[in-house]
């Protein structure tokens, strides 16, 4: 009896706990856990078909079941490799269980909390088991996935089981506490901005309206796959350097760890940790390595002159793609992008910032006015925009430098990607990049390289546009001029205004090639 | 111009700057004329493109009007050029008359003639009353006025006294100048002129071109000219305007200014001689002040001594006095006033 009791009040505590704290995993405020939930489905999808080799095409359905009731139906499909069905339970059913966690290379997934907290999420607010159809290596299951809070572990029910040629993961299920709102914070636009980033896949979201929109692929090539290195000491937190410690089975001793583990840990190095840190022992078990050790050694770290860490390791979107999906969703009247080279933070972490911008056209038609697009790896920030310092180095510009009078009124959308194995994010929430100064002054420079670009076509744009007009000014008095001359010098009206006409013709054509500006006053 | 466009360069004109900084003070002849600068207008500029050409529509307009040997007010030449420039354009020529009266001015100091050359007239305003006879050929007719006989409203005088127009005889001692007509008509009710052998003249206010052109005429004729204004900003502008001609038109120069004209009143310091004026004053407005002001720093008047002394009078005690003061003790002690103002040589110049 007292055990039932007990047995009842953990399978509670779970659920109470989840509850309670998933504002840590990101489902905070209604819209917001919307787009975290098509967030992480979407960013596994495209890691997975990456990873396979395959174009990714996705389609997110939103249902609307009752609006009062907040209670929405969401189908997320992508053509990747599937799961096998040994892996479905993991992959949808079980927190912390994703192929990404101690994973050091760029990913999209670092940000996430796993799909297995949509199910999660899903199992609790509705009650309802989450529904997966997964086509994988020529067999087709159709599985029921509910969550055992006792065991944190998922309840899969096999309902089909056949074989498919296609390859792809459905996944369907239910949700109360969420509202669809297509607003910045919505999935529409988290979509329209991963479609952004990610020109290779082709994005189709139906909204609960019924109305649909495709984001078209616009490059037929998958990016290059970042490859796994090593983490670097500075990138690393005690938190981090403890995980990693408690994982290591191979390593007898810390200092066999740390250079096993950890990019440019040399023999050398360990000697300058130790004279930095003399009470450590570096024969212990890493596993045994505490809190305060780990803390020490991190701030050891910082005193060590490093070599820097690959920088090939970065793979940004690329000037190239960036134009192509620009083109392809805004299509605007000029587009700069910036194409820059590696820089370093907090004196040893790879990181690169890639910039575009896009003025006019179909930006103006988008009603967009001073669209400011955060990415960090490619993955849209759209919280927490008032603590980024992405978002503060755009509000301190000086944009009256670059002819835009008031960027918040302007037909301009800057897109700007943080690319880093180890982005500097300000909280747990991932949404927000750190006040790193290195990161502030590279994301300035890149601002202003690509909004120089923008600057030159807006006032070439100008001076063409003050040209025509002055044409236009001078030209519509030529008539009255060229007969009242006439009639004072008894000479032929015509054959004046066509000289005359002529005349400025040449002139302010002649003028514009030159892009000479002074006015022959 | 036409062989400028012919050998493709844009059409322009040289015309002497007409701004206050290119207004000298001719101390020689004692009136405002305008300085060497110069100026070009250009057709192929923005700024200057539409005056170009409304100023060579106003000259083609006019070459007309000469040749045609016909005259036309600048309101009528307005008239005539206010018309929109073509189909597809979605402007006018002229918009207001405001634009043309500049331009013709800018025409006169370009072409270096008078409006009154190209047959351009103003508003008729002054009027004249004395022993004088005028042969004025017109419409194809030659008359001869005399302007002794013109009753009780006067000779008006044209706004061209020089074409066609000429003296025929005339017996006066000098030329009485009254600011206001009401004056002129107590004057001239009282034959103020035909007593004391004058010429009565009255510009109504400020002096038409016409009426200055011929107080210069009369004055060449040796006439001394006396005017009796206002003791206040306007009266004192009239008087100055026919003495040493208005900065606005100072590219006139000597043939519209008078350098000889004498101010004969009405003065602040008339209050001491006749007392019954003090309770005639009025207090001055600030643009009096500030006309006083204004006029102590001109270098063609604060070379006066007694003017100097008058307007610091007025600055001081802050009061004004109207010409029609001199009636109010008695409808014709103005005459008196007068005549004992020019034999005593009670004068400003």
């Amino acid at each position: 009896m007292a055990e039932d009791m007990f047995e009842q009040f953990r399978e509670h505590s779970v659920a109470e706990f989840f509850k309670k704290n998933r504002q840590m995993l990101g489902f905070s405020g209604k819209v917001r856990s919307l787009t975290m939930i098509v967030h992480e489905f979407t960013t596994n999808a495209l890691d997975a078909c990456e990873e396979a080799g395959i174009l990714p095409e996705i389609l997110v359905e939103v249902e609307e079941l009752d609006r009062n009731k907040d209670h929405y139906r969401m189908t997320i499909k992508d053509n990747g490799p599937g799961i096998p069905k040994s892996h479905l339970g993991k992959a949808l059913g079980q927190m912390l269980a994703g192929t990404k966690f101690h994973r050091y290379l760029q990913q999209r997934g670092q940000q996430g909390i796993g799909a297995a907290a949509c199910t999660m999420f899903s199992y609790v607010t509705t009650g309802q088991s989450t529904k997966a159809v997964t086509c994988h290596k020529g067999k087709r299951i159709v599985a029921d996935i509910a969550i055992d809070f006792k065991k944190n572990k998922p309840v899969i029910t096999v309902l089909e089981e056949n074989s498919a040629e296609e390859t792809g993961l459905t996944v369907t299920a239910e949700f109360k506490d969420v509202r669809y709102e297509r607003s910045n914070y919505g999935v529409y636009e988290y979509l329209k901005r991963t479609a952004l980033a990610n020109p290779h896949c082709s994005i189709t979201l139906v909204e609960p309206d019924n109305e649909q929109t495709t984001f078209p692929r616009s490059v037929e090539k998958n990016p290059n796959r970042p490859y796994e290195i090593q983490p670097h000491p500075l990138g690393l937190t005690p938190h981090d350097l403890l995980e990693f410690a408690k994982h290591s089975r191979e390593n007898k001793r810390l200092s066999s760890f740390l250079q096993n583990t950890f990019a440019r840990v040399s023999a050398a190095k360990v000697n300058e940790l130790r004279e930095l840190t003399p009470k450590l022992n570096f024969n212990k078990r890493p596993d045994k390595l505490t809190w305060d050790e780990a803390e020490r050694l991190v701030k050891a770290f910082s005193q060590v002159k490093w070599i820097a860490p690959a920088m090939d390791s970065l793979v940004p979107i690329g000037k190239e793609r960036v134009e192509a999906s620009f083109t392809n969703i805004f299509n605007p009247e000029v587009l700069m992008v910036t194409e820059r080279k590696p820089k370093v933070y907090r004196g040893g972490i790879p990181f690169m910032v890639e910039v575009g911008i896009a003025y006019g056209g179909g930006v103006s038609a988008a009603q967009k006015r001073g669209e400011v697009m955060r990415f960090a790896n490619k993955v849209p920030l759209l919280f927490d925009a008032g603590g980024c310092a992405i978002t503060e180095t755009i509000k301190t510009m000086d944009w009256k430098r670059y002819n835009i009078r008031n960027f918040e009124e302007e037909p301009i959308a800057v897109l700007i990607n943080l690319v880093s194995v180890h982005v500097p994010y300000t909280s747990a929430g991932k949404q927000a990049i750190s006040h790193e100064e290195d990161v502030m002054l590279e994301i300035k420079n890149s601002v202003m390289e690509a909004s120089r670009g923008i600057q030159r076509y807006i006032s070439s744009k100008k001076k063409a546009h003050e040209i025509a007009t002055k044409k236009k000014v001078i030209g519509r008095y030529v008539h009255q001029l060229s007969s009242d001359l006439a009639s004072l010098a008894d000479a032929d009206a015509e054959r004046i205004e066509k000289k005359l006409n002529k005349l400025i013709e040449e002139r302010y054509v002649r003028r514009k090639e030159e892009g000479d500006s002074t006015e022959n006053n | 111009m036409v062989s400028e466009i012919r050998k493709g360069e844009g059409p322009k004109f040289e015309s002497t700057l007409r701004t206050r900084s290119n207004t000298i003070y001719d101390e020689a002849v004692g009136c405002l004329r305008t300085g060497d600068k110069k100026e070009t207008r250009k057709f192929l500029s923005v700024a200057q493109a539409r005056t170009f050409m409304q100023t060579v529509a106003i000259a083609a307009k006019t070459r007309r009007f000469l040749q045609e040997e016909l005259h036309t007010s600048i309101r009528g030449l307005f008239y005539q050029l206010k018309f929109t420039l073509g189909e597809d354009i979605d402007e006018d020529l002229f918009t207001e008359q405001g634009e043309s009266n500049a331009l013709i001015e800018d025409l006169e100091v370009a072409l270096n003639v008078k409006r009154e050359d190209l047959h351009l007239t103003t508003d008729r305003k002054g009027f004249v009353a004395g022993s004088m006879k005028i042969k004025d050929k017109f419409g194809g007719e030659e008359t001869t006025i005399d302007l002794s006989r013109q009753g009780r409203s006067g000779w008006s005088v044209p706004s061209d006294v020089d074409n066609n127009m000429e003296i025929d005889s005339l017996d006066a001692d000098f030329v009485l100048v009254v600011e206001k007509d009401a004056l002129w008509q107590r004057l001239n009710e009282d034959k103020f002129w035909r007593e004391e052998n004058c010429l009565l003249v009255t510009p109504k206010g400020q002096s038409t071109r016409g009426t200055r052109r011929l107080l210069r005429k009369l004055a060449d004729k040796k006439l001394p000219v006396y005017c009796l204004m206002d003791c206040d900003a306007w009266g004192w502008y009239i008087y100055w305007t026919i003495k040493t001609g208005s900065m606005n038109l100072a590219y006139l120069g000597r043939d519209f200014a008078v350098p000889e004209a004498k101010f004969i009143g009405v003065t602040m310091s008339d209050i001491k001689e006749f007392p019954f004026l003090e309770k005639l004053t009025i207090r001055a407005k600030d643009v009096d002040v500030k006309r006083a002001e204004e006029m102590m720093g001109y270098p063609w008047i604060n070379r006066h001594k007694d003017w100097v002394r008058e307007l610091k009078l007025v600055l001081k005690t802050r009061k004004k006095l109207e010409q029609d003061a001199l009636q109010g003790e008695r409808l014709t002690f103005v005459g008196e006033y007068i005549k004992k103002k020019i034999e005593n040589k009670e004068w400003l110049r």
